[in-house]
């Protein structure tokens, strides 16, 4: 295994003020029903007329993150695009399914399918970047991020690549949230995010993101030393999977600065963070960032680049660990250091 | 023949999404591919979906297409010719 891993450079298109550069975190006021909606920028600075008119919006999210993140990062052809999505375009997949019900089959449109196939975006950003290099798209619901940062970490480690922009995007519409509804992943009654860890009630609040990093060998501030990925662990397991991924990197629990949770208010699967700072980390400082960008596939992109954000501000912060949980199923420790 | 150029013409700028572009600012006889609207593959087939949508028009043969999508002009034409048969 070679050195280490920094972010060189991020961007995120969220439900905060993320994209602004001036991040200050607050929770959202809903006005009618519980989605975190992401705040997007003036698009036109980044894509050409021309090719804006065809996008959807995910796709506009997608791209501009990414772009925003290359320039943060001072490089302009990275040597891989890796992303993650749950749910890739949804508006493009609904209106797709939508037209061929409507048109029996026939006189399909063929933009909206093409672009919900889930690596549109990396299709994008390679042809606006004129990047033929590596391009990898992971869709494994609250995984899929995850894996992308994987992927990344081993190319990099392997010295395969010397710099990764790696992300992750889902979007939330109106049917999909109905949709989820239907199987209890939403709150029922409106809830407010400054209201969440309160709510004691089952289910999360719907929300979305575009999340973008870049990865690579070259110091900065923040370095992302390891991600560890568990698949419906018993508490046991779970409890003996942090300790491993700990002493990996020669640290206990009492070595973490700041652990960020993926806790949602969600009655049913909050359980798993109560567990884990209790019993690991009770004399921890812990945030979760839930109530700021919301529940979705690859929230944990949000979590990651809230970390950078906060290790930035705070010379003091040493290493940080995120656990997050996407109900229950998938459950992902991410570790950042110096 | 005019009131039909401007049904087409408000049809392309939404089917394509046009922002930004009037009716008027269409040339009845500007090409839409290369010049004029600057239009490409993708919307050629977005057109063609158009004339089947809303005229139910299907064109069979890609080389037909390319004299019919010429222009406003030559797809007005087109669809006259096919509701006078």
């Amino acid at each position: 295994m070679k050195g280490k891993v920094y972010i060189r450079g991020c961007a995120a298109i969220s439900p905060q003020e993320s994209f602004s550069g001036s991040f200050v975190p607050q929770p959202p006021t809903l006005a009618d029903d519980n989605i975190l909606r992401a705040k997007e920028p003036d698009y036109k600075a980044f894509i050409a007329p021309n090719n804006l008119r065809r996008m959807s919006r995910m796709l506009k999210m997608g791209l501009t993150a990414a772009l925003q993140c290359l320039q943060n990062a001072g490089i302009t052809v990275p040597d891989a695009i890796i992303t993650g999505t749950g749910k890739g375009s949804l508006q493009d997949t609904e209106r797709f399914l939508h037209d061929i019900r409507q048109y029996a089959e026939a006189a399909l449109n063929p933009t909206p399918f093409i672009q919900s196939t889930y690596n549109s975006v990396n299709g994008l950003i390679a042809l606006q970047q004129q990047c033929t290099r590596y391009n990898n798209t992971f869709v494994h619901r609250g995984f899929s991020f995850e894996h992308a940062v994987l992927d990344g970490l081993m190319l990099l480690r392997e010295g395969n690549a010397a710099n990764v922009l790696a992300g992750g995007f889902d979007e939330i519409t109106k049917e999909h949230f109905y949709i989820k509804s239907r199987i209890g992943y939403w709150k029922t009654a409106l809830t407010q995010p400054a209201d969440l860890f309160s709510s004691n009630t089952p289910g999360a609040l719907a929300g979305e993101g575009a999340v973008f990093f870049v990865l690579g060998a070259a110091p900065a501030a923040v370095s992302l030393e390891g991600i560890k990925m568990m698949y419906k662990p018993s508490q046991e397991s779970l409890g003996q999977a942090l300790e491993t991924f700990l002493s990996q990197h020669q640290l206990t629990p009492a070595d973490i600065d700041l652990l960020i949770t993926g806790q949602s208010g969600d009655s049913n699967h909050d359980h798993w963070y109560q567990f884990v700072q209790q019993k690991y980390f009770p004399d921890t400082i812990a945030t979760p960032f839930k109530h700021l960008c919301g529940e979705y596939d690859t929230a944990g992109a949000f979590a990651l680049w809230m970390a950078v954000q906060r290790m930035q501000e705070e010379e003091r912060l040493k290493h940080v660990l995120i656990y997050n949980q996407f109900y229950g199923e998938q459950h992902t420790l991410m570790l950042l250091g110096r | 023949m005019e009131a039909l150029k401007l049904k087409l013409k408000q049809q392309i700028i939404e089917a394509l999404n046009l922002q930004d572009t009037r009716p008027e600012d269409i040339d009845d006889n500007a090409p839409l591919f290369g010049e004029g609207l600057g239009l490409d593959s993708i919307d050629s087939l977005e057109l063609m979906v158009l004339l089947e949508r809303q005229y139910q028009i299907k064109v069979e043969d890609p080389r037909e297409g390319r004299k019919i999508l010429q222009s406003v002009q030559t797809m007005a034409e087109f669809i006259k010719s096919k509701q006078a048969a």
